[in-house]
Order: C-alpha cells, then sequence, then structure tokens
C-alpha cells in the first residue's frame, strides 16, 4: 500500500538518506561564490555555483573563525563539509566546515576559455588579419574612460605629436560596460586612422568585460588597426587577442600609435644635410663636366648657366640660415673658379697669340693691386698654366705697354 | 592636393623621395636646384607641422571633462 507522508515526515525522512550517506560527509565541492550574506549571527550563507547548477551553502559561525580570505561573490573556492537537509524548507544544503580559495580555473575562466576557442576557430585571432599600424596617423580614436588615469597617460605620450585626438567614451567596468565599451568602439568607424582601448589595472573582476564577446567582434569589425591595452603586464584578455596590436599599458599602446616628434625632428636635421650634401656633389659634377666640356662647348653658353645658377643660389641663400649659407657661400665660391676658369675660355684665341690671364684666389688679376707680394698666382697662357709668386706689385698708371 | 593640406606622412614620404632623386645625382644643374628648393621647403614644411602642434581632442558624445580641453 503506499504510504502517505506528512511533509514533515519526508522531510524527515529525505534528510535521514542523505546524512547518512558517508559519501556526502567530509566532501569537497568547487564552485564560484554568489549571493554571499554574512548574517547578523555571524552565520554566512551563499550560494555555490558553476557552468550549470548551485546548492546552498552555510557556513556557520564557529567554522567562520578559521577563513583566511575574504569571501565574496565571485570568488572560486574548495568547500570542505556534509551534505545536510534544512529541514524546515526540505531544503539540501552544504554545511561548510572549511573554505579555501580556489587555485585552479573557476568556471567564467572555463567560459572564457571555451569563448576563446570559438572565436579563434572564427578566425578572429588570426595573425594574417593583423594590420600594421599607420606611421603618421592623423586621427586618433581613443575608447576608454573620460575619468581614467589611462586616458591621461595615453595623451601625455602622445604629446605634442600633431594629430586629431578623438575620444569615444566608454564605461569600462560594472554592470553594461561590455556594451558599452563595444558601441564606442563601433561609433569611432570611418572616424579614425588607429584606436587604441585602454583601461589601466585593476581586479581580474574589474578587467572582465573586455574578455567579452561582444567586445571581441566589435574590435574585429573595426575598419583600422586596434591596439588594446587592458591593465597590466599580465593581463591578458579576448580584446588583446583579438586586436591587432596588444600594448602592455597604455602608456605603450600611445608609443605605438605614434612616432615620436623628436625622433621625426632628427630625422627632418639629417634630411636637410643630405640635401645639401647631394647638391654639393651635383655641383661638384657639373663643375668637373664643365671642365671636360669646355673644350668643346661654347664658352658663352657655359658662363651663362653657370651665371644663372649663381643667381638662383644667391637667392636662395637669403632664405637660409647662418650655417647653410656659409655652406651656400662655399658653393658659390666654387661656382665663381668655375666661371674663372670659363673666362679663360672665351679668349682662348687671344691667349694663344701670347697674351696670358693672371688670377689669384680673389679673382682675376686686373691691375697690380689685386695681387700682393709674396702671394701665389695663376697665369693662364694660350696652352698650359704657370703657377707663380709675386715678387713685386709696380702701379705704372701709364701701363707698359 | 595643396602644399597646405599636405599631411605629415605625404610631405615626409615626398622629402625621402626628393633626397634619394638627389643622391642619385643624374639630373641638370638646374634641376637639382628646384628639388633641392622642393626639398627645403617640405622641411621647413614638416617642421611647422611639428611645432605649430596643438592638440586638438574631441569628444563623440558631447562635451570634453574640462581638464581635458
Amino acid at each position: 500500500m503506499t504510504q502517505i507522508f506528512t511533509v514533515t515526515d519526508l522531510n524527515q525522512r529525505i534528510a535521514d538518506r542523505l546524512e547518512n550517506d558517508p559519501r556526502l560527509h567530509d566532501l569537497w565541492a568547487r564552485g564560484e561564490v554568489s549571493n554571499y550574506l554574512h548574517h547578523r549571527s555571524g552565520h554566512r550563507y551563499f550560494t555555490l555555483k558553476d557552468q550549470g547548477s548551485s546548492i546552498s551553502c552555510v557556513l556557520f559561525k564557529g567554522s567562520a573563525l578559521s577563513l583566511n580570505f575574504e569571501l565574496k561573490d565571485g570568488t572560486n573556492v574548495m568547500v570542505f563539509g556534509d551534505v545536510a537537509v534544512y529541514r524546515p524548507q526540505g531544503r539540501v544544503q552544504l554545511v561548510a566546515r572549511g573554505i579555501k580559495q580556489d587555485e585552479g580555473l573557476g568556471f567564467r575562466h572555463l567560459q572564457m576559455e571555451a569563448l576563446k576557442k570559438k572565436l579563434a576557430g572564427e578566425g578572429l585571432f588570426a595573425q594574417e588579419r593583423k594590420r600594421a599600424l599607420p606611421l603618421y596617423p592623423e586621427r586618433i580614436g581613443i575608447v576608454t574612460s573620460p575619468q581614467g588615469a589611462a586616458l591621461q597617460d595615453v595623451l601625455r605620450t602622445i604629446g605634442t605629436y600633431p594629430a586629431r585626438i578623438i575620444l569615444s567614451p566608454a564605461q569600462v567596468q560594472g554592470e553594461g560596460a561590455e556594451e558599452s565599451i563595444a558601441s564606442a568602439i563601433l561609433a569611432l568607424r570611418g572616424r579614425a586612422d588607429v584606436i587604441i582601448v585602454c583601461r589601466g589595472g585593476g581586479s581580474t573582476e574589474d578587467l572582465w568585460c573586455f574578455n567579452s564577446e561582444i567586445v571581441a567582434r566589435a574590435i574585429f569589425a573595426c575598419d583600422v588597426p586596434v591596439i588594446s591595452a587592458v591593465g597590466h603586464e599580465t593581463d591578458v584578455t579576448i580584446a588583446d587577442y583579438v586586436a591587432d596590436m596588444r600594448a602592455a599599458t597604455p602608456t605603450a599602446a600611445a608609443k605605438m600609435a605614434v612616432p615620436d616628434v623628436e625622433e621625426i625632428k632628427e630625422g627632418l636635421r639629417s634630411t636637410k644635410v643630405r640635401i645639401m650634401r647631394a647638391l654639393w656633389t651635383n655641383l661638384e659634377r657639373k663643375e668637373e663636366r664643365l671642365e671636360y666640356l669646355k673644350h668643346n662647348v661654347s664658352a658663352k653658353r657655359m658662363y651663362s648657366l653657370a651665371r644663372d645658377a649663381r643667381q638662383r643660389l644667391d637667392i636662395l641663400c637669403q632664405s637660409l640660415d647662418g650655417a647653410q649659407a656659409e655652406k651656400m657661400q662655399s658653393l658659390k665660391s666654387r661656382l665663381e673658379l668655375a666661371k674663372g676658369r670659363l673666362t679663360a675660355v672665351g679668349p682662348r684665341a687671344t691667349l694663344l697669340r701670347g697674351y696670358a690671364i693672371a688670377r689669384s684666389e680673389k679673382g682675376l688679376i686686373l691691375q697690380a693691386q689685386d695681387a700682393r707680394p709674396g702671394e701665389e698666382i695663376e697665369l693662364i697662357l694660350g696652352r698650359g698654366r704657370l703657377r707663380c709668386r709675386v715678387l713685386e706689385c709696380r702701379d705704372d698708371s701709364e701701363g707698359a705697354l | 592636393m595643396k602644399k597646405e593640406e599636405m599631411g605629415l606622412e605625404e610631405a615626409l614620404d615626398n622629402l625621402e623621395q626628393i633626397v634619394e632623386v638627389l643622391e642619385e645625382g643624374k639630373m641638370t644643374l638646374e634641376e637639382s636646384l628646384d628639388l633641392y628648393e622642393k626639398g627645403m621647403k617640405l622641411v621647413k614644411l614638416c617642421n611647422a607641422r611639428l611645432e605649430s602642434a596643438q592638440r586638438r581632442i574631441e569628444c563623440l558624445t558631447g562635451e570634453l571633462p574640462p581638464d581635458l580641453s
């Protein structure tokens, strides 16, 4: 015959069954703490849960004395105790006698690993998808909290680099953070050349929103390269895996995003020197060519070329600063020399008749005062030239001839 | 594109090209002076860009916090 129980009897019977089962005594159970309540009485109540299930737990005042860490929601723990039935409610619960922190992977970590696997399978982390950062971005998008220290770090590092900085504010922790970050990222599409998604250090709990699927997909959907910098060196989130670049800190992210202004300036200085040197070398080459050609080509034409170049140099000199001007000055005197040689080509016929052109470093010697006794001068003859030393400078007004 | 609108990257690229051509040295004196002038102008332009850099921060959702502007 079917037995009819009173509720009390039924619960008693269940309790007897469970509480007499030796395998439900002195057991360890692993899970995450939630609904934690530290009751006035000193007892602690919470729910121990994993991905699929949960069980009520109680830690009585006496046993709570042995706790060596702070129990709170989200903590992964190992609970040692016995299964018991709370008879007034017929509730099965775990009466904890000891709790220790679970160093192994908690439920959320398992969940994260699963998500990582899924996204990797879809190719979100693929190395060949990673884009190169622009060398000189003109628009830098930043997704972070406007109040956070991370933003200050990024701005300080970008320094005086000339770019538009577009802040797309996001809530980076707490309820709704995932959606906020994702939409802040998406809002920057078409508005930036590179995007920095960052947040300063915090607890694993605080950084958790960067492990969400929605944030991962938002980063993946970006039309420009994304640099992620979440927490510290040791914190690697799913956002970091999807991003085109991962930076250890917000400061490091900013360093990746923009070139060093001082380095560019240094580069410009050396470019300037290279340009000057190249022009110099070019002039020298032309001069050599001039030397070679002067016997074959109309001196008049070459002369006018040299004169034009000199004028150009004059104009350029006016726009240059001291050191450059000096350099240009010496370019000019070289041209002057080349010109001198050209003038020598002109009257070649005359020279062949027995005349000579006298020349010093300062130029043509037209009168005795142009030279100094002891000075070395050059005499250009119809064929060849002589290096001479001046013995005397006599200024005969009538001329010797 | 007008000179005023030339970005830093474009200016630096052009500059690099000019230096390369100049260093190759296969042009007439006239051309090399032209390039020299162009190059110096670009150097000036880049420097001006870097010097006059005022940080421009915009915020996608309205007002910037006062300490950032």
